[in-house]
């Protein structure tokens, strides 16, 4: 058993769980989607990213390429949220929750491409 | 990361890296010998930072995630005294401003004491997670590793940019330098790579016209050469020139196993290396030990044919080398190694008596060498300086031959003197006691490298000027120095074909005749030539050395000229423009435009 191995591969697990624990409810319900649940997903997957640095194969560079991509919509989504909370006259609204969300669903499509090809990867190790 | 998924990747992709060079493949085909990308070049340079920031960056984003999160949860009052939390956005903007020690203060409300508490924290995490990152980064850049793999990278980089032909000098100790200098100059772009660093850095600091990429590494491995730009098509010549004989032929190995289409020049010191060199294509070998006596044998038969020699070859700085008369007579040889020796056997071979002088017990057991120091009054007495003509101090001893030069001078102050100099930082000296004939490792590999690379034709030129006699090379020595006085002539190629020459082309394409004084004379003046002196007409196979004005020319002719950059100008635009063509050529002037050419055509 790796540390290394066991580390990247919970915070990849991690990312797309909270990520998915976010998202999960009805898409525009403010009281389904929590703004500690998004705080989390993005800081996991800030992290998920800084792990995948370095790597040189194939593989590693799709994995820094999924983690960059999770990244980039969650960054979006907090500033949606943010922006919808403080500068935005009309508040949090049903549609700016909508908002949030939809982009934290994209993200989590790219952790889950992250997910996948951790477990191929896992799998075409052990069939060796 | 797993291999095996890589290498099922690989396959699905159709990557190409295994399976291309399979058995049925030609050994000469030009696929898979061309340059294949060093794997040092793969190293980028992010990729490094990136592994190496990993673990200070992930400590960063903690503690703003924690330091963001506390604050969100710590309770505080507002400006009516109303309990209010921080959002995550108060929160991370807060910290922003704190961690990077701004400090705009406590916003939007007073804190209270329990935020406080938890400010306090945020900041020593902050301020720690700052100092690892930048003590992270700063270590990185005093890394030998990181910064040599930052050099190659770069070096690459601007070997690739090179979009001109260039030469790859290997090696760049003095004969090196003087070559790198001496291209640039002349307007070729040169990559240089020495297994010394302090060269490297000798040679960075030198004032070159053009960017050289330059870099500290082994010339022995081929894929350094493949980084210098071995594999590039603007690859012209490979230049093989460091101290070392076997890495001088690893390099030709390299070369020839690689890219057989590039010009090798390799030097050497022993005939062994050099007939191993020959076994792979056909490398230029030069051995300047071998050369010297060759010189020195040509400056006794014809003292203007070594003069020209040494003119036409030499650097573009460098101006009219003296007319140097060797005499005939009774030569003594003072060391007998492989110099000594070579130069013996060449003095020898041109008919002159030699006597050698050399220390007990060295290389040779040759009985009519007197054995002893030379330095040493007594052992140069038995060589009976006397009624010598001249005197050659060829040890690999700078101090010898000055002490040698200055006995001998004693005995015989008329003697002349021929002195292998070996330390360029000595040469003061040398020039201080007067010699007649220095010999220079060095120069002489200039002389011979630098016009095999700029004009080959210059090469069979300069190869063929002994055979031709005293009153020749005399006759040419006036000429040349009619037009370029004490500099050193531009050496340039003229080719009557459609690229470098169209008018003259389409003119000889027509079936008009012309003669090669029509096109180096001057305008208006018969008798007046250009300051461009024809050497050698190349026509097919076929070499006339020094064409005569009246030698007709025909299409696709190869002239070697040489000459001022006026002459050179002059010709360039007789070739290019119809205009100038007929106006030098007929003696007057054939409109350009169409219109003009009907009116003229109805005119005549």
């Amino acid at each position: 058993m790796n540390l290394e191995k066991v580390i990247f591969g919970f915070f990849v697990l991690l990312a797309a769980s909270v990520n998915f624990g976010f998202v999960y409810g009805e898409i525009d319900n403010l009281a389904h989607h929590n703004e500690y649940e998004l705080f989390a997903a993005l800081v996991v997957s800030l992290v998920a990213t800084m792990l995948k640095f370095g790597d040189r194969t194939q593989i590693g560079a799709v994995h820094l390429a999924t983690s960059l991509v999770a990244d980039l919509q969650l960054i979006a989504a907090t500033v949606v949220w943010a922006y919808a909370a403080h500068v935005s006259a009309a508040g949090v609204t049903p549609q700016a929750m909508a908002g949030v969300v939809s982009l934290a669903i994209g993200a989590l499509l790219a952790n889950l491409v992250s997910v996948v090809m951790l477990v191929a990867e896992t799998l075409s190790f052990q069939r060796r | 990361m797993s291999t095996s998924l890589l290498v099922f990747l690989q396959r699905l992709l159709g990557s190409e890296s295994e399976t291309v060079a399979g058995p049925g493949y030609e050994r000469r085909g030009a696929g898979w010998r061309r340059a294949r990308p060093a794997p040092v070049q793969a190293t980028s340079t992010i990729f490094l930072v990136l592994r190496r920031l990993r673990p200070p960056l992930i400590a960063l984003i903690l503690v703003y995630a924690i330091a963001v999160l506390g604050l969100t949860l710590v309770p505080g009052v507002d400006d009516q005294g109303r309990p209010w939390k921080m959002s995550f956005f108060q929160a991370f903007y807060f910290m922003t401003y704190t961690a990077t020690s701004i400090g705009f203060g406590e916003i939007p409300y007073p804190f209270s004491n329990a935020q406080r508490m938890w400010v306090i924290v945020s900041i020593y995490l902050a301020v720690i997670g700052w100092a690892y990152t930048i003590a992270t980064v700063l270590w990185m850049l005093r890394d030998r590793g990181f910064r040599q793999a930052i050099a190659v990278r770069r070096f690459a980089a601007r070997v690739r940019a090179l979009g001109e032909p260039f030469v790859l000098i290997a090696g760049v100790g003095r004969a090196g330098r003087r070559l790198a200098r001496a291209l640039d100059v002349l307007g070729w772009r040169v990559v240089a790579i020495d297994i010394a660093p302090e060269r490297i850095d000798e040679l960075a600091l030198e004032p070159f016209h053009s960017d050289m990429p330059a870099l500290a590494i082994d010339a022995r491995d081929p894929e350094n050469l493949l980084l210098a730009g071995l594999g590039s098509p603007s690859c012209h010549t490979v230049v093989a020139l460091t101290g070392d004989d076997e890495a001088n032929l690893a390099v030709v190995m390299t070369v020839a196993l690689q890219r057989a289409d590039v010009a090798v020049i390799a030097r050497t010191e022993s005939r062994l290396a050099a007939e191993r060199m020959r076994a792979f294509g056909e490398p230029i070998v030069i051995n300047p030990f071998d050369l010297h006596g060759d010189y020195l044998r040509v400056a006794i038969a014809s003292p203007s044919a070594m003069q020209l020699i040494e003119w036409l070859t030499a650097d573009p700085h460098a101006t009219r080398p003296p007319l140097r008369t060797p005499p005939r007579g009774r030569w003594i040889v003072c060391g007998h190694g492989r110099f000594g020796s070579e130069v013996a056997a060449d003095l020898r071979a041109e008919g002159l008596e030699v006597t050698t002088i050399d220390v007990a017990g060295s290389t040779t057991d040759d009985p009519t060498v007197i054995t002893g120091s030379a330095t040493e009054t007594a052992v140069l007495a038995n060589a009976r300086p006397l009624d010598a003509v001249a005197l050659v101090a060829a040890t690999d001893n700078d101090t010898t031959n000055l002490s040698v030069i200055a006995t001998a001078r004693r005995f015989n102050p008329s003697l002349y003197i021929v002195a292998r100099e070996n330390q360029p930082s000595n040469a003061p000296l040398f020039r201080a006691i007067g010699v007649d004939f220095p010999m220079i490792p060095a120069h002489i590999l200039l002389h011979e490298v630098l016009p095999r690379i700029v004009a080959p034709l210059l090469a069979r030129f300069v190869a063929a000027i002994p055979g031709q006699g005293e009153a020749w090379a005399a006759a040419l020595l006036v000429r040349l120095a009619k037009h370029c006085g004490d500099t050193v002539p531009l050496r340039w190629r003229m080719r009557l074909d459609t690229t470098d020459a169209p008018a003259l082309a389409r003119w000889l394409a027509a079936g008009r005749g012309l003669a090669l004084g029509e096109i180096t004379r001057v305008r208006g003046d018969a008798d007046e030539e250009l300051p461009a002196v024809p050497l050698l007409l190349m026509r097919g196979t076929e070499v006339i050395l020094t064409p005569s004005a009246d030698q007709a020319l025909a299409p696709a002719d190869e002239i070697l000229f040489v000459g001022t950059a006026q002459g050179r100008r002059a010709l360039a635009w007789l070739g290019e423009s119809d205009e100038a063509r007929d106006w030098a050529l007929l003696g007057r002037h054939v409109p350009s435009g169409w219109i003009w050419r009907r009116f003229a055509r109805t005119g005549s």
